[in-house]
């Protein structure tokens, strides 16, 4: 143990109570920070992952062509690609492009999907909806949906082509569960009867107020599609490189590729917001934390003055007794942090059992948090880079108090 | 004996205060301390001999005149090469002892120790307990300093003092808190380390009976020594 570490540790536990206050401040502004960041990243994890769940990490789409370049004007400053190219609703060669696109390795699966709005009817009431037809074991691989059915089974409507699987808010609207009939009206204005073989909650509020699957064969006929998908959806093993990838699908394939980044881009950015925000607001607990390390250190400087002094006289230096000064504030950091770890820890687990019912963006019974040590990192970096600055300025204050002064005072 | 000096000062000037306050300390001091030797600093109080033991300690520095320690000119050196040589070869006893009241005796005689980093923990410990032993207060190694009486303090003091075996010790009025009977043996304490190891003590002193026990008297008066006489050769004796 170095001289001045022994000796900050004898100042410190010296005055206990304000070593507890200061240590109090940084243990709760750590485990404030921690607790908040999991609660907010559980919201837009269970966003995240619902969105992924749902729809797949990539959407590819429409095909598209280049325009003719000699027919297109193009506006001044347009950096919009798009306006270059004409788009063709429909993929025709759905098993081709799959057959290549599990040639990658971030692919995990793929599904092809042929997509429409229709209007769905039970009893005597009606909704718009979005029909989702799917090849039910390739989406099964590639979706959640398998794990999201909530009322019915999967295998009933993958063994029987005229069920549905009917999302959960939409089933409520409609007033029907699993075994119930509904119709839906074709876009030649007849009414096709169908089972409701399940019902599927995705946590995703778009998706389960809107969404029915029936199988792609049934849907291609009910839309009056010539092409069996409007888009394939993609599953990654690795859906944060979502957004390369959709790049180089478009330029292979020429289709329009969007990442679920791309997709879910406003509630990202609101979910980032929310969480940017309450981080600021709990470094201010930090701050004050800072603040109150700053008071106490300073108090320890100016009740120490004498025994500043002495160590001077005895051969300790400058350095040393700011030394001394920084490992205080060093021991309540580093405590302060690990506790406050501990106790945001516990905060999380203790949070993650509070009752919360969330039915709109998403769909939650109990706090959703993610733990995720990025939170305990950037709280004790906070913590730490706090506590420096705050004892700083009293440890370079001690360090050059002019120990003759004092000597001096008790000596003429 | 040989004349081995183990401190000097030549025309050591130092101002205090700022602007029109400021006073002109002390004027041209020169001395020298040799091994073995005991000198004392007398002067009516404000006359610059605690300034003058600060400047010697290298606790302040001189605005003109050099300080050597064993041969090297020291006054130019940065903070902590000073701090160093202070650890190291330099023991200060205060009158009003100046100990960490928190620490115990034995403690307080430890923290040069530690500074130094020469020896082990045990090893200071054992150091500590003799010297602590070898000014009498070897049955009260473990007491908070602050529960010891005037006349304890001031020994684990210079026990504190004696902790890395200095070559000088500056003591300013070491005796001055203490009655008689303390004085007379603190300051019989520090005349055998100071023969028997070979040290050089400088001290203030206003007491004219510790002062006439000393190898030299330098008489001080506004900043200027006025005359150094050796032991039995002052004037007025």
């Amino acid at each position: 143990m170095t001289p001045t570490l022994h000796i900050a540790l004898r100042f410190l536990f010296h005055r206990k109570r304000a070593f507890i206050l200061s240590l109090c401040g940084v243990v709760f502004g750590v485990a404030i920070f921690v607790c908040t960041q999991a609660q907010t990243q559980g919201f837009a994890q269970r966003f995240i992952d619902s969105t992924l769940g749902s729809n797949g990490a990539i959407m590819l789409k429409a095909q598209f062509r280049p325009r003719a370049d000699n027919l297109f004007v193009e506006p001044k400053n347009s950096k919009v690609e798009a306006a270059h190219r004409r788009y063709f609703e429909g993929i025709t060669n759905a098993s081709e492009i799959m057959r290549i696109s599990r040639r990658f390795s971030n692919v995990v699966s793929c599904a092809p999907v042929l997509r429409g709005t229709l209007t769905a009817r039970a009893e005597f009431e009606n909704a718009t909806v979005d029909l989702f037809g799917i090849d039910p074991a390739l989406h099964l691989r590639t979706t959640d949906i398998g794990s999201q059915i909530i009322d019915g089974k999967f295998e009933d409507f993958r063994n029987n082509p005229n069920s549905v699987i009917i999302g959960s808010r939409l089933a409520e609207a409609l007033g029907i569960a699993a075994g119930d009939p509904v119709q839906l009206l074709s876009p030649g204005g007849e009414y096709w009867r169908f089972n409701v073989a399940a019902v599927a909650r995705s946590g995703v509020g778009a998706v389960d107020s809107t969404r029915v699957y029936c199988q792609a064969k049934i849907a291609q006929r009910l839309l009056r599609k010539p092409y069996p998908a409007t888009m394939i959806i993609y599953k990654l093993r690795d859906p944060e490189t979502a957004p390369e990838l959709a790049q180089h699908f478009e330029q292979l394939f020429q289709h329009e590729a969007r990442s679920w980044q791309e997709r879910e881009e406003a509630n990202l950015q609101l979910l980032l917001t929310l969480r940017l925000s309450t981080a600021i607001t709990v470094s201010l607990i930090i701050l004050l934390a800072g603040f109150g390390i700053f008071n106490v250190l300073t108090m320890t400087v100016l009740s120490k003055i004498k025994e500043i002094a002495i160590l001077r006289s005895i051969g300790y230096s400058r350095r040393d007794i700011s030394a001394i000064f920084l490992w205080q504030g060093a021991l309540i950091g580093a405590l302060g942090s690990i506790i406050g770890c501990i106790l945001g820890g516990l905060m999380v687990v203790g949070v993650s059992h509070i009752p919360l019912r969330v039915r709109g963006l998403l769909y939650a019974d109990y706090f959703p948090v993610a733990s995720d040590w990025h939170h305990y990192l950037w709280a004790t970096l906070l913590a730490l880079i706090a506590v420096a600055i705050a004892s700083w300025v009293p440890a370079h204050r001690a360090g050059q108090l002019p120990p003759v002064a004092t000597l001096r005072g008790s000596s003429v | 004996m040989t004349n081995e000096v183990c401190l000097s000062c030549e025309g050591i000037e130092r101002y205090l205060g700022e602007e029109e306050e400021r006073v002109h300390a002390l004027r041209g001091i020169s001395l020298t301390l040799e091994a073995g030797t005991i000198h004392a600093v007398v002067g009516p109080s404000g006359c610059g001999k605690s300034t003058l033991l600060y400047i010697l300690g290298l606790l302040d520095h001189p605005d003109r005149g050099e300080v050597t320690i064993e041969a090297e000119a020291v006054s130019h050196l940065p903070d902590d090469v000073l701090s160093r040589k202070r650890n190291e070869l330099l023991g200060f006893i205060f009158q009003f002892h100046f100990l960490m009241e928190d620490f115990t005796a034995q403690e307080n005689v430890m923290i040069p120790m530690r500074r130094l980093g020469r020896l082990a923990e045990e090893a200071m410990r054992e150091r500590a307990a003799h010297l602590l032993d070898e000014v009498g207060l070897g049955a009260k190694l473990a007491r908070p300093s602050r529960h010891l009486s005037g006349g304890e303090q001031q020994r684990v003091a210079i026990a504190r003092a004696l902790a890395n075996d200095p070559r000088v010790i500056l003591a300013d009025e070491p005796t001055g808190n203490l009655d008689s009977a303390n004085s007379q043996r603190a300051f019989a304490l520090l005349q055998r380390i100071v023969r028997d190891e070979r040290k050089a003590l400088l001290l203030v002193t206003h007491n004219p009976e510790i002062a006439e026990r000393c190898d030299w008297i330098h008489e001080m008066q506004d900043g200027v020594l006025v005359g150094s006489h050796p032991r039995g050769t002052r004037p007025n004796d």
